[in-house]
């Protein structure tokens, strides 16, 4: 993120040099500077315009400034516009100069025309010279109370850049309270909004260091102040109602009818011609109804067609950032925009990053009535021109597959990619399958015998070669002629430049020997002798460990290697779903476009404090106070981005307890099966002479310990400060979903019986909040005699008796047994 | 804060700053525009992002009439923001510099007018805010070069100031968008319907979606206080809509007509979307059939469902896979041009009566390579004068409030927008 180095001013080639020009032009200038001959305006209005145009293609024009300044004094008002362009631009290069022009302009501030007045006032404000700022109190006192209202506008947003210049200034001399004043009381529009601008700006800096500043801050997010701007919304140039809508976004209301009336006043933004407005009302609306699940989607159902306008009708530019939006709303909630696929089609003209995300948006909302149309849809990108869109379908087809579970007719379609013969085509449908396989092991026999028929050689890409041997391994005994493929490839171990392709070989030759160990025996000995004197590390470091685990006892080796899989229910997301509230939170921003939330990208000094409060901080602490918990409820509310979750989150269900990587990688493998050993499975794989074969015995897989059973400090400390701090820092060791007894629903009415519940059996509430049927609870706990924390989120359904439980730990190892206590002190509330 | 902190305006073609304007007291480095180009030709022209992140900035391009509109910001913004805002600024830089000349902006109309840019620039922006961007009103500050030299040059003979001489009382009034002192007065309107058609058709000929995006562009030049009422014959068909800010929101949600007090000269009253239509008017029938490295190509084009007016200016264009060496296309009707970037474009015009225009050749594939496998898509370009393919009618146009009765004129028409059929 360095800056680019800036480069010197140099004049293009094509330009002429300027050195003489500008000397030229200040003798021309120097000359012309007192004549009040006829037409010298005109003369000096030439000279100013190939001045400007100096400036304007690069070349330094700063050493005629003062010759600028001598000849500004005129009524031309042409003239004057281009010698405050000039003043402007050189000023703060040249701040001993600049103090020539103060006197000019401070003159034209007292100007008969508005105009002049309004301009020379924007000029005096643009020359940004810190010991300038004397001269600038007076213009603008007076230009805050001018009957002109153009001059007034300018006067507003003057008291912006002053404060930039010199905040002490601008405090000392009252402007604040000033533009207060004036912005709810002048009668043109666009005065208020210049004065809500700036102020917005002035208070938000101060707001961090100053209560007073952030008290302004609260009553500009206040009713009577947003009451008075949505009055008069209509009035307001379509930039001025942004800037409203998005001060409205941020204000809360006091219950369900305000609400309503806010969004009945703001309907008919919605159909503005400015898309920008029409974002911003969207955001409005989407705030605003965060609570209220069932008006939330029909929200949704609202904004849906001024946004797919806006995609369809704007310009490519345009479009892009609207579909950003539409791709996180159709992210959010899928299941509402099921009907409206066809307008996700890709078109021939698209640029490819539209259609990336046109198609994770056709990904997404593929369900039971629509999945066909889709993936007939899909299944034609497969022969576009142009190649990454082509793969890109087909993986969406393949994630359409894993989505569903009527994929009857979607694994015939991928079997046809296979067949025709297109060298990335296959090589992205080979990854499919093997993913499919993992999912759906049923469909082995079908793929197989299509998989079977590609030849190994055929295929190039590391990823598709990988997925081709995971599967020979894994089905050797469906694929004749799997243990003779292996061999092959185990004989160009050489020229096997991907390690990854390597990897899978080792534990492919591994699986086809268990099952059919005299046809492999020679291959399985080739290679872990080739990955033995492997350069890479952990081809090398695999070899070694099957070889040893071979040598220690082929059958525990087997068990290591070959454990009968589970299929796999659900594969794990790449984006968390905090990061996407997070987004969500930022909606119509660039933290959409990026899908990024802002504070992964943004300068950090760029940052307001408004938009980046945690939500912790909204959540009541401890939940004592009644009254506290009242207001935070509402508060939360704003910031709750789950409920929606409910149709989308599917995916997150299954959380990390089952393979978590979406490629397929067998150290993980290994892990997984070594846990499963713990319990010394009974069902030994049918094993036949191996103990011939190495000649080793089979000693019992030494039984690990059981966990201690882990005991609670009763009373835990953490400060809230730290405990954000600690589940911004660790990642999400166990999320599960419980059921509540239905004792518990009925004692459930408010969040304080639940802490009290949970505090009795050593879990501390933090944070809490919600309203039925959604409450929201942060707890943590200490381990006994340990520094080791637990934290929690908890989220509540009353209606589904449903609670969502994330956990976070210190010690990860002893979060299961930490989720298991959890899961049956919230089963056990309300009975006790 | 919302706020850009910088605008140039580049040469599309040669990459050259036209115009700089710095607006807030963070100087932007030029050297941003040099980094931004390096950007733009090492990506596709059609890939260009609409948001572009420097290591410094963010920016936003705009490219229209082969001028960049870059604006430059570090801070979070929402991005229809400068997104509009720049369209906003090359609608009225074309107003400003080419309406009645019968010229589109071009880079040498900026130079040759960068003074009247830079106002401009200066009364739509303050400290990186969107300030006026309503062309009328901005018409009063700094008047447009064309009056400036055809009024006042005839006048005064030669002093000629582009600064107007009275304030826009029009900010303080409640029709921003209705200049206080219209000047020239014709006492006419026209209402034209302008409408775009999408549709694409698969493989197998089924008409997988067709929508039409509509414009109603009006011309006013109506003295006065002119109140107007638009009324449609079936204003249902209308899928979504979105309007002029002088369009008022009642009349409209209770009975579908447009009620307003128009602006001076063109403007665009309301878009909309009509969607799921199920009649195209034209249709491409391709087929390809290869082997052993030969394609052979034929293409039929015909009308299905007669508009009752003639189609005009048919083009049909598809992208020649890059596996293909040579092509040899000929037609029985038009020409048929195979451009650098490998587009075939079939120029057919008007589609006889005696007979339907078809394509056919070969095409070549890459040695080693057997059978085709990429399908290209026919895109397929055509206007229709006279007639709104939406089916979307005006019933009338009221005039209230008129010294006068006023002439109207109505026209429409259709245009292909993304008409595509797939092989």
């Amino acid at each position: 993120m360095a800056p680019p180095v800036s480069a010197p001013k140099s004049a293009s080639p094509s330009q002429p040099s300027g050195k003489s020009e500008v000397t030229d032009l200040k003798l021309q200038l120097r000359q012309l500077a007192g004549s009040r001959a006829p037409g010298a305006d005109d003369a000096k209005r030439d000279l100013f315009k190939r001045v400007i145009s100096c400036m304007t293609v690069g070349i330094d024009v700063s050493p005629a400034f003062s010759e600028m300044v001598m000849c500004s004094a005129t009524s031309d008002v042409v003239l004057k516009k281009m010698c405050y362009l000039y003043v402007g631009n050189y000023a703060r290069c040249n701040p001993d100069l600049a103090l020539l022009t103060i006197n000019f302009l401070q003159k034209d501030c007292h100007d008969q025309d508005p105009t002049i007045r309004g301009l020379a006032l924007r000029s005096l404000c643009s020359l940004r010279v810190q010991n300038l700022v004397e001269y600038l109190v007076a213009p603008l006192a007076a230009g805050l109370k001018d009957h002109s209202s153009y001059v007034r506008t300018v006067a507003a947003i003057g008291v912006l850049k002053l404060y930039h210049i010199s905040a002490t200034m601008c405090h000392d001399s009252d402007f604040p309270a000033a533009l207060k004043a004036l912005m709810l009381s002048d009668p043109d529009a666009q005065v208020v909004a210049n004065c809500l601008y700036s102020l917005l700006e002035i208070w938000t800096q101060e707001a961090a260091n100053s209560e007073e500043a952030a008290r302004e801050i609260e009553t500009l997010y206040g009713k009577s102040i947003i009451y008075y701007l949505l009055n008069r919304i209509k009035d307001f140039s379509e930039w001025a109602q942004c800037l409203v809508l998005d001060l409205v976004s941020k204000y809360i209301p006091s219950d369900n009818s305000e609400i309503f009336d806010v969004m009945n006043l703001l309907e008919d933004r919605l159909q503005h011609a400015n898309g920008a407005v029409v974002l911003a009302t969207i955001k409005v609306f989407l705030h605003l109804t965060m609570s209220m699940t069932d008006v939330h989607q029909q929200v949704y159902e609202r904004i849906k067609a001024p946004l797919l306008t806006l995609v369809g009708a704007g310009s490519t530019e345009q479009s892009y950032a609207v579909l950003c939006h539409l791709h996180l709303l159709v992210m959010r909630a899928p299941m509402l925009f099921s009907s409206d696929y066809k307008h996700f089609y890709c078109q021939f003209s698209d640029p490819s990053y539209v259609k990336k995300l046109k198609l994770e948006m056709l990904t997404a909302i593929a369900n039971e009535s629509n999945t066909y149309e889709i993936v007939t849809e899909l299944c034609e990108y497969a022969g576009n021109v142009d190649v990454p869109i082509a793969r890109e379908s087909i993986r969406a087809v393949g994630k359409i597959a894993l989505q569903q579970y009527d994929v009857n007719a979607i694994v015939d379609r991928l079997l046809q990619f296979l067949e025709m013969e297109k060298d990335y085509v296959t090589a992205e449908t080979l990854v499919l399958v093997k993913d499919l396989l993992r999912k759906y092991p049923q469909w082995s026999h079908d793929c197989i015998a299509v998989v079977g028929n590609i030849s190994s050689k055929s295929i190039q890409e590391p990823k598709a070669k990988a997925a081709l041997i995971w599967m020979l391994g894994e089905y050797s005994q469906d694929m004749m002629d799997a243990p003779y493929v292996l061999e092959s490839l185990v004989e160009n171990w050489e020229e096997e430049h991907s390690p990854e392709v390597r990897l899978h070989l080792l534990t492919a030759v591994m699986k086809c020997f268990f099952k059919r160990a005299p046809e492999t025996q020679k291959a399985l000995g080739a290679a872990l002798a080739a990955g033995l004197a492997d350069s890479h590390q952990d081809v090398h470091d695999r070899a070694l460990f099957y070889y040893r685990l071979l040598q220690y006892d082929v059958a525990v080796a087997e068990r290591v290697v070959n454990p009968p899989k589970q299929a796999v229910s659900v594969f794990a997301d790449t984006q968390s779903s905090e990061i996407k509230d997070r987004i969500f939170d930022e909606f119509n921003s660039l933290s959409v476009v990026y899908q990024k939330p802002s504070y992964l990208f943004t300068d950090k000094e760029h940052r307001g404090p408004f938009e980046f409060s945690e939500d912790l901080s909204n959540l009541a602490i401890g939940g004592d106070s009644g009254d506290d918990v009242i207001h935070s409820a509402q508060r939360y509310e704003e910031n709750d981005k789950d409920l929606l979750l409910s149709t989308s989150d599917k995916e997150e269900n299954g959380g990390p307890t089952h393979n978590g990587s979406s490629t397929y990688s067998a150290p993980s493998d290994v892990n997984s099966s070594l846990t499963s050993l713990v319990p010394s499975s009974t069902t030994q794989p049918a094993t036949f002479a191996i103990d011939d074969l190495l000649g080793l015995g089979v000693p019992d897989a030494p039984a690990l310990p059981p966990p201690p059973a882990l005991s609670l400090n009763a009373k835990p400390v953490l400060d809230p400060g730290t405990f954000q701090k600690k589940w911004g820092q660790l990642t999400v060791s166990s999320s599960q979903e419980s059921t509540l007894s239905i004792q518990g629903v009925a004692s459930l009415t408010a969040p304080q019986s639940l802490i009290k519940h949970m505090q009795n059996n050593s879990i501390q509430c933090i944070a809490s909040g919600g309203q039925p049927p959604n409450y929201k609870f942060f707890f943590f706990a200490q381990k006994e005699a340990s520094s080791s924390f637990f934290l929690v989120e908890c989220i509540v359904n009353t209606a589904s008796a449903k609670a969502q439980i994330k956990i976070k730990a210190d010690d990860a190892s002893a979060s299961d047994a930490f989720a298991s206590l959890f899961q049956s002190a919230l089963s056990n509330f309300g009975s006790s | 804060m919302q706020q850009l902190q910088c605008i140039f305006l580049l040469s599309e073609s040669s990459g050259e700053v036209m115009l700089e304007k710095q607006t807030t007291g963070h100087h932007v480095d030029r050297s941003i525009c040099a980094w931004f180009w390096h950007q733009y030709h090492h990506h596709h022209n059609n890939d260009q992002m609409s948001v572009v992140t420097s290591p410094t900035h963010y920016l936003f391009p705009l490219i229209r009439h082969g001028i960049v509109f870059l604006a430059c910001t570090q801070l979070e913004l929402p991005p229809l923001l400068p997104i509009e805002f720049l369209s906003r600024f090359a609608d009225i830089l074309s107003d400003y510099l080419c309406a009645g000349a019968g010229v589109t902006l071009n880079e040498d109309i900026v130079k040759d007018n960068f003074v009247i840019v830079y106002e401009v620039l200066d009364e739509m922006m303050d400290n990186g805010f969107p300030l006026t961007t309503e062309p009328n009103l901005l018409k009063d500050i700094v008047l447009p070069p064309n009056l400036v030299t055809k009024v006042l040059h005839a006048v005064t003979g030669n002093s000629s100031p582009s600064v107007g001489p009275t304030l826009p009382h029009a900010a303080a009034s409640t029709v921003p968008w209705r200049s206080t002192h219209p000047k020239t007065i014709t006492n006419e309107i026209y209402v034209n319907l302008v409408e775009q058609l999408d549709a694409s058709v698969n493989r197998d000929g089924n008409l997988r979606r067709c929508q039409v995006y509509g414009e109603i562009q009006v011309n006013s030049s109506l003295p006065g206080f002119p109140d107007l009422t638009l009324s449609f014959t079936n204003p249902l068909l209308l899928n979504d809509v979105r309007f002029h800010p002088c369009v008022r929101f009642r009349p409209w949600e209770s009975s579908q007509v447009l009620s307003f007090v128009p602006p001076d000269g063109h403007f665009k009253l309301m878009t909309y979307r009509v969607k799921e239509l199920k009649k195209i008017p034209i249709y491409v029938k391709p087929q390809l059939t290869s082997d052993s490295g030969n394609c052979r190509i034929y293409a039929l084009v015909g009308v299905r469902n007669d508009p009752g007016k003639t189609i005009d200016s048919i083009i049909v264009e598809f992208q020649l896979p890059p596996c293909i060496t040579s092509a040899d296309l000929t037609s029985n009707h038009g020409t048929v041009d195979i451009l650098a970037d490998k587009t075939c474009r079939w120029s057919i015009g008007q589609i006889p009566k005696d007979k339907l225009p078809s394509l056919s050749g070969n095409l070549v594939l890459e040695p080693g390579l057997d059978r085709l496998h990429v399908a290209p898509t026919f895109q397929v370009r055509f206007k229709i004068m006279g007639i709104a393919m939406s089916g979307l009618q005006i019933d009338k146009l009221d005039v209230k409030n008129m010294p006068a009765n006023p002439y109207k004129g109505f026209r429409a028409q259709t245009q292909a927008g993304d008409y595509e059929f797939r092989s």
